[in-house]
């Protein structure tokens, strides 16, 4: 009978481990879905799928990551669209200018509020690229990449003028002004080429003249876009314009590259793209790049970039993790052999980016601005370019213009 | 013989059912939807909630001095390039009824233009009326005409007439093809008795191939103003709505607000707008070819 019961005992046991096995298998990884918009054929994407996710996943073994790549402009209409069918990722890379938007719309997690451990990842990141994560009062991303915009000249067009790359604002006037005029070929050239007068474009010189746009809580515009630093920024531009010295805004315009690379334009602002674009195009014209010319402001140039966003019906704890991870030195790092800048600080020291082409850029980081975070940016960019059309063509001055517009923009702000 | 019938209708309600389908979903289902869209607060910032706001669009449409401004562009380019098109159209369409040797050869380069690609057209234009393009080059450095590089496309008239100027060279051959088959309806006897009659080749043009023809020029009439208000490529790609807007149109200014700023409740009220525009000027089309007929 003993024998009987142990037996009983032993099948019961096994039947149980048995039982128990399945349920084990059956505790799947959690898996969290990663929108980003590293093109599928690009260098980035494969050091994603390759090395990053590979290692993320090492790391963390019951964590599976299922990174879906989009179209730049298609990844933010799906993620509106996906808000409203409750479909959203765990985890998204958002261009900066989309994150206002999101968080008006209540889909993005604060991380300062839920996170405990935030304040020791955000002090690892460059706080210029954190501001652009900053909405209101809280933090509802982390930087992930960024880049920025620095002078390229035209070497041998200033050495002809017998100009020296300007540092100071006032220098930067006056070299303009000399760069500007005739070719030996009797062809007009520029000293300035400005493609835009929205934000992007007029923002470095806003804010190295020492203007604003906004108070610091981008609440009120009165004050700030209208203050005399900024009109004198606005004006100094809209003289250099009338002068014939700055161009580039116009449809007729020859357009940037081109102008710059058969020696029209002898100088411009721009990012880490540029040096490529130039080195397909026009492999012959020599170049140098230097910091935007310091003013009252100091030398202050934009962020661009892209930060990683978790939004709120996400597991959080593991997507807390994969966005750890990617904004951490090792992920930061391989990335950055792909040409991304990175935002981590240990990643910046690092040899591969002291000898990247963009090494130039990240020092202007260090003190670029972010464009204001609000939902309104749009609305408020594009009648920046209709106000500054308005003062370059003389249609109106810059200050009666930019009081109108701080007054709409405070009704912008306000809503 | 009823069930025959009514097995034909079964038949015909069978074969009509996909193409209804189809036309409920991609065409009626998104105009409602459309419609209700432009009584919405619907932008970025709401698109979850689309709270109903009434009229709002319609009055941030009509108190908008930017839909003004592109309104009134809209209606220049259709007032230009719609009489432009069908005069020259109809011009080198009458030419063309005339003569025997090479009638194909000089169809098929005027007709050309009509299957040119918008982009590359609007392209090759934008070089040719760069402020250092090809048109400044020849007044400036071949003729000598000039002293300098006009700046063709920087204004808002400038830009538009260069887009009005492809608009024509571009819808020359539709118009001519539409009329030169029209032109072969006219009976021939009417231009023999008015012949008779003692017309000469204006005469005969006016009293006998305008009136003969008045039905396609309702036609041409009626699409060509709806291509007008259509006007959105040659604009995107010539000029970019710039200076500041004052070059878009209604169509590109639409896109603008609803692809770039996310006002997509605007953007719905301003396509009704556009529709019940072109609405009214259809209507009124008809009614002044129809008095011309009584």
């Amino acid at each position: 009978m003993r024998i009987w019961k142990i037996l009983a005992l032993a099948a019961l046991t096994g039947l149980l481990a048995l039982a128990a096995c399945p349920v084990l298998a059956d505790e799947e990884p959690v898996t969290i879905n990663f929108w980003h918009h590293y093109s599928a054929q690009s260098a980035e994407n494969e050091t994603l799928m390759n090395v990053l996710i590979p290692a993320f996943e090492a790391e963390n073994p019951g964590i599976k990551v299922n990174a879906v790549s989009h179209e730049w402009a298609e990844l933010h209409d799906k993620v509106l669209v996906s808000a409203n069918s409750q479909q959203l990722p765990d985890v998204a890379r958002c261009d900066i200018a989309w994150l206002p938007e999101f968080e008006k719309m209540g889909i993005l997690t604060a991380l300062d509020e839920e996170m405990p451990d935030f304040d020791e990842v955000c002090a690892q990141l460059l706080d210029s690229a954190m501001s652009t994560a900053k909405i209101g009062e809280h933090y509802y991303a982390l930087a992930l990449n960024t880049n920025s915009k620095i002078v390229f000249y035209n070497t041998a067009m200033l050495e002809a003028a017998g100009v020296s790359m300007p540092a100071t604002m006032d220098e930067w006037v006056e070299a303009v002004r000399k760069l500007s005029g005739e070719n030996a070929n009797g062809q007009q050239v520029w000293g300035w080429n400005e493609p835009a007068l929205a934000g992007w474009n007029l923002c470095p010189l806003i804010w190295s003249f020492g203007g604003s746009l906004t108070d610091p809580a981008q609440t009120v515009a009165t004050g700030y876009l209208n203050s005399p630093e900024t009109v004198k920024a606005v004006e100094t531009f809209a003289t250099l314009v009338k002068e014939g010295a700055l161009t580039g805004f116009n449809a007729g315009d020859i357009p940037m590259t081109d102008g710059f690379g058969t020696g029209r334009y002898a100088m411009m602002l721009e990012g880490p793209w540029k040096s490529a674009e130039l080195a397909g195009a026009y492999p012959d014209v020599a170049y140098g790049t230097a910091p935007i010319p310091a003013g009252e402001g100091g030398s202050i140039s934009v962020l661009g970039g892209e930060d990683i966003a978790m939004f709120n019906t996400a597991n959080k704890e593991a997507a807390w993790k994969f966005m750890q991870f990617m904004t951490g030195e090792f992920a930061e790092t391989e990335m950055a052999k792909c040409g991304q800048i990175p935002v981590n600080q240990a990643a910046l020291k690092s040899d591969t980016v002291k000898n990247a082409d963009y090494a130039p850029f990240i020092e202007a980081i260090k003190t670029a601005k972010a464009r204001p975070t609000v939902a309104a940016w749009s609305e408020m960019d594009d009648g920046l370019s209709v106000t500054m059309t308005q003062i370059v063509t003389g249609e109106k001055g810059a200050q009666e213009a930019l009081d109108a517009l701080a007054a709409e923009w405070d009704k912008l702000l306000g809503q | 013989m009823v069930i025959k019938s009514r097995l034909s209708r079964m038949q015909l309600a069978l074969l009509l059912l996909p193409g209804l389908l189809l036309f409920g979903i991609f065409t009626a289902y998104p105009i409602l939807r459309l419609f209700f869209m432009s009584f919405c607060d619907m932008r970025f910032s709401s698109m979850l909630t689309q709270p109903f706001v009434g009229l709002a669009n319609y009055r941030e449409v009509f108190g908008d001095r930017a839909f003004w401004t592109v309104f009134a562009n809209s209606i220049a380019y259709t007032l230009v390039t719609v009489p432009g098109q069908m005069a020259l159209g109809l011009f080198i369409a009458v030419l063309l009824s005339g003569i025997g040797r090479f009638g194909v050869t000089f169809r098929v380069i005027h007709y050309l233009p009509v299957v040119t690609s918008w982009v590359i057209a609007s392209l090759v234009f934008r070089y040719i009326f760069n402020t250092e393009g090809l048109l400044n080059y020849f007044l400036w450095k071949v003729l000598g005409i000039t002293s300098s590089n006009i700046r063709w496309l920087d204004t808002r008239w400038g830009g538009l007439s260069v887009a009005m100027i492809l608009g024509i060279w571009k819808g020359i051959g539709w118009n001519m093809v539409i009329f030169l088959a029209a032109l072969q309806q006219v009976p021939q006897e009417l231009y023999e008795a008015a012949e008779i009659d003692g017309c000469g080749a204006w005469g005969r043009f006016v009293h006998v191939t305008l009136p003969g023809i008045r039905g396609t020029i309702l036609f041409a009439l009626i699409e060509l103003t709806i291509g007008g208000f259509n006007v959105f490529t040659s604009i995107k790609m010539i000029t970019g709505g710039r200076p500041a807007h004052q070059t878009d149109t209604l169509l590109t200014w639409m896109y603008y607000k609803a692809f770039s700023t996310g006002a997509f409740g605007y953007a719905a009220a301003l396509s009704f707008v556009m529709a019940f525009t072109l609405g009214l000027m259809a209507i009124a089309q008809f009614r002044a070819m129809r008095n011309k007929d009584a």
